[in-house]
């Protein structure tokens, strides 16, 4: 298995506010594909979880759509996956780099949830964009290279463009609302 | 007096130039106007393939999702395929001349461009 670079992940999991901790001696996580699978579902999952948030606390029609994308798109991702996991026969492993993820976005969504309208707005395409940017970078860095199954494999690899759309989606949307205050 | 087997021998071969007639104009009106095609863009990592197509007045374009999540292909308040899901196609036939820059409508940083002449 490839080993993720430690710097790329520190970076991965800094802006994803995950507090796990890595130690010197164990180095980064060596992920085996039943956990790379379940760091994809968490992702995928995490992001739906934000979007139906914001079904209900934004303001602006175009973050709502927005937001709607995220579960079809987030949804359409994890059922692949799901069919996929059943056909190899692989059950998603939970791992420290999943639950990293899970911290970070508690963190990330407990002051969402304090705000409605025009700064919900502003603060959740904030996150999104630094959220896809950290997701792309960990598809890159450690899911992709760390993936030996060839299905799961090409499912990231055909994820990724999705990714991409989002995040230039995110920033479009950011450029289009007022700046942050 | 006619002959009844000439009259006969007339009446077909006035049967036979009516024909040939009908069918030459109708010919000539294919020659016009040719039949419309169907032209196929597929949507794959994120973008319309092929970006930019070039179609006739009667044309259809048929757009093919290759992608895991659904697409549209959206000329706004022009014309619109709907939701295509994975591996679902959508149809819109161009009758007007004219060029139009078309989106996603739910990934709207996906553009494409249909030119018909």
């Amino acid at each position: 298995m490839t080993h993720f670079p430690p710097t790329k992940l520190l970076g991965f999991l800094l802006v994803l506010a995950a507090p796990i901790e890595l130690s010197a001696q164990s180095g980064p996580p060596d992920l085996s594909d039943p956990e790379v699978a379940h760091v994809a579902v968490t992702a995928n999952s995490i992001d739906i979880e934000l979007a139906r948030l914001a079904q209900s606390r934004a303001g602006n029609r175009d973050v709502k759509a927005f937001a709607n994308t995220m579960i079809t798109d987030h949804s359409a991702v994890n059922a692949q996956a799901a069919a996929l996991a059943g056909r190899l026969g692989v059950t998603p492993k939970d791992n420290a780099v999943s639950q990293s993820l899970l911290a970070g976005a508690a963190t990330a969504r407990a002051p969402l949830e304090k705000l409605r309208g025009a700064s919900f707005d502003v603060a959740y395409i904030d996150r999104e964009v630094a959220y896809h940017q950290a997701v792309l970078e960990a598809l890159d860095g450690l899911l992709i290279p760390t993936t030996e199954n060839a299905e799961l494999k090409k499912l990231l690899v055909d994820v990724r463009p999705a990714i991409a759309a989002h995040l230039a989606h995110a920033k479009q949307l950011r450029s289009s609302l007022p700046a942050a205050q | 007096m006619i002959p009844l087997g000439s009259l006969w021998l007339r009446l077909l071969v006035l049967v036979g130039l009516g024909a040939t007639a009908l069918l030459g104009s109708r010919t000539l009106l294919a020659g016009a106007q040719p039949a419309p095609r169907r032209h196929v863009v597929e949507i794959k990592g994120m973008a319309f393939d092929p970006a930019v197509l070039e179609v006739t007045p009667g044309d259809s374009v048929v757009w093919i999702n290759r992608d895991i999540v659904p697409h549209t292909a959206t000329a706004k308040s022009q014309w619109d395929t709907g939701p295509i899901a994975q591996g679902g196609r959508g149809v819109f036939v161009s009758r007007r001349r004219g060029e139009i820059t078309y989106v996603c409508a739910f990934h709207p940083t996906m553009q494409g461009r249909l030119i018909t002449r």
